[in-house]
């Protein structure tokens, strides 16, 4: 008669034990699992970006995290479902490299409604109070030296083109002002057209070849990153006029910096897209620790990368 | 009876949305409002040369060269402004000096004090020497930063249409000046006899 109700007790214990494993959890501690890292990037179409967002990745796992990288496709609307996607699934903190200064408030500004903190690297967006920091490249001063280096090699005369980048970006705007804010004191110095070509190489080539039918006779190109400076330069070696025309990028990308050393391409502002990544990652970890103190923008220096100087740096911000 | 009643009322129900959905300004007021809100970086800078650049301090010329060369790094970490993470430190100094030579970009003098040479710039007026020298703006205070980079742009502006001007007009060798200025100076690869002072005052003493 005992057995019966030894054999009750066990199940009941048996029950008892696996209520309680509902209620409090069996499994281990939530707080043992490594925290997300999410790393959203504008697009992964360019290697700069691509270098950026492992950049990012990569510290932020050498820090402990888990890692993702996101690529928006250049899309305000791809962010935004990378934005909710990531407050859904728990993240702890987002490195995020905006798509658009304006458009990408709102996704920033939904983050930190949902307590998660963003830290804007390379492009800023026009907020001082939804990201936690931006974390930026001195475009404006790096392309004020370019500009002065463009002034010397034409000898304060001649005709050029500017191609701008995507019109949405303050960067863009930043290179562009900078470049203006010397080489516009020089009024021999033409500049015969200025149009966008989106950061993008192909279109980049486009455009320049479109210019060149109706402006055979430059002298020059000032393009706002590297992937157009490179398509510049394809459009010059299509039309036979790589030798007499001179350009100019910005970023410091690998295929640039080898154009530069021979001597296909003048210069680039060196920006280092591994710097900005690495800080972006260790001011998250500081914030997931704690700290709550931190500058709104951090700029990043940048150098002039020419023909004369190119053996003192490598590819993306990293020196020789 | 009750048709007229329910579509008076989807009626009244769309015309509630419809009135608060829709708001009607005046395109004048729209555009006063727009440019409230834009930065006017030349009012700006033209404010601070005006009633501020008196009271900006300043290292004196000569103890300035003496100190970093003796220890560029430290030195300018304990008295260099800087912007993020860089290694160009910039500094305000002032000094007395004679002129010796007249280029087309800068013009070479020597100090009164101990003689060394240093380069006050008269072209090539460019970047935030200014800006960052008299800390006449901060970078966390402005949500686009091209508002905070078109103060140094019209900040240079200032020197070399107001203040530059006139002193090129009258400058001549031997002179006696009084000056005061903007230095950068980079810490990682420093080159002493290339730095130039970007003037903020030029005063020929008779």
């Amino acid at each position: 008669m005992t057995l019966p109700i030894k054999a009750f007790k066990a199940q009941h214990s048996i029950f008892l034990l696996l209520a309680v494993c509902t209620v409090f959890g069996c499994n281990p501690k939530k707080e043992d699992a490594p925290k997300k890292i999410a790393v959203v990037i504008s697009t992964l179409n360019n290697p700069w970006f691509v270098v950026l967002g492992e950049s990012a990745a990569e510290r932020a796992r050498a820090l402990g995290y888990e890692a993702t990288i996101f690529d928006s496709q250049n899309s305000t609307s791809k962010e935004a479902e990378h934005f909710e996607n990531l407050i859904a699934a728990g993240y702890s903190a987002v490195l995020f490299n905006p798509t658009d200064s304006e458009g990408s408030v709102s996704n920033v500004k939904r983050a930190k409604k949902a307590g998660v903190p963003v830290f804007c690297m390379d492009r800023e967006i026009n907020s001082l109070d939804a990201a936690t920091s931006q974390i930026i490249s001195d475009s404006f001063s790096g392309c004020v030296e370019l500009g002065e280096y463009f002034v010397r090699q034409l000898d304060k005369k001649g005709k050029y083109v500017e191609l701008l980048g995507l019109v949405g970006d303050n960067n863009t705007w930043n290179r562009s002002k900078g470049f203006h804010s010397v080489v516009d004191h020089f009024p021999d110095l033409v500049m015969v057209s200025q149009q966008s070509a989106d950061f993008d190489r192909s279109k980049a080539m486009e455009v320049l070849e479109s210019i060149m039918q109706s402006n055979p006779d430059i002298d020059a190109v000032f393009c706002g990153n590297d992937a157009m400076a490179m398509g510049a330069y394809q459009a010059l070696v299509a039309s036979g006029k790589e030798k007499e025309v001179m350009v100019f990028g910005f970023d410091g990308a690998d295929d640039v910096m080898n154009a530069i050393h021979d001597k296909k391409i003048k210069a680039t502002v060196m920006q280092s897209p591994k710097a900005m990544a690495k800080t972006a990652a260790e001011l998250a970890d500081q914030y997931i620790k704690g700290k709550r103190d931190f500058m709104a923008k951090t700029p990043l220096a940048v150098d002039v990368v020419t023909q004369e100087n190119i053996n003192e740096f490598g590819a993306y911000g990293s020196e020789k | 009876m009750k048709k007229p009643l329910t579509y008076f009322l989807i009626a009244l129900i769309l015309g509630i949305v419809a009135y608060n959905s829709v708001y009607i300004k005046k395109l004048d007021d729209v555009k006063k409002e727009q440019t409230k809100a834009t930065f006017d970086a030349k009012t700006y800078a033209n404010d601070f040369f005006n009633s501020k650049l008196e009271t900006v301090s300043s290292t004196a010329a000569a103890d300035f060269l003496n100190n970093i060369k003796a220890d560029v790094k430290g030195y300018s970490e304990e008295n260099g402004n800087k912007l993020g993470i860089s290694t160009d430190y910039y500094f305000i100094i002032d000094g007395n000096a004679s002129v010796v030579e007249i280029e087309d970009e800068y013009i070479l003098v020597t100090l009164d004090d101990d003689h060394q040479k240093m380069k006050i710039a008269t072209d090539f007026i460019f970047g935030n020497a200014i800006r960052e020298g008299t800390q006449m703006a901060h970078i966390g205070d402005y949500q686009n930063t091209m508002d905070y980079n078109n103060i140094s742009v019209e900040s240079n502006n200032i020197v070399r249409e107001t203040i530059l001007p006139p002193f090129i007009q009258k400058v001549k060798k031997s002179d006696s000046l009084y000056f005061k200025g903007a230095v950068r100076l980079n810490t990682k690869k420093p080159k002493f006899e290339d730095l130039r002072v970007i003037p903020l005052v030029l005063k020929i003493k008779k």
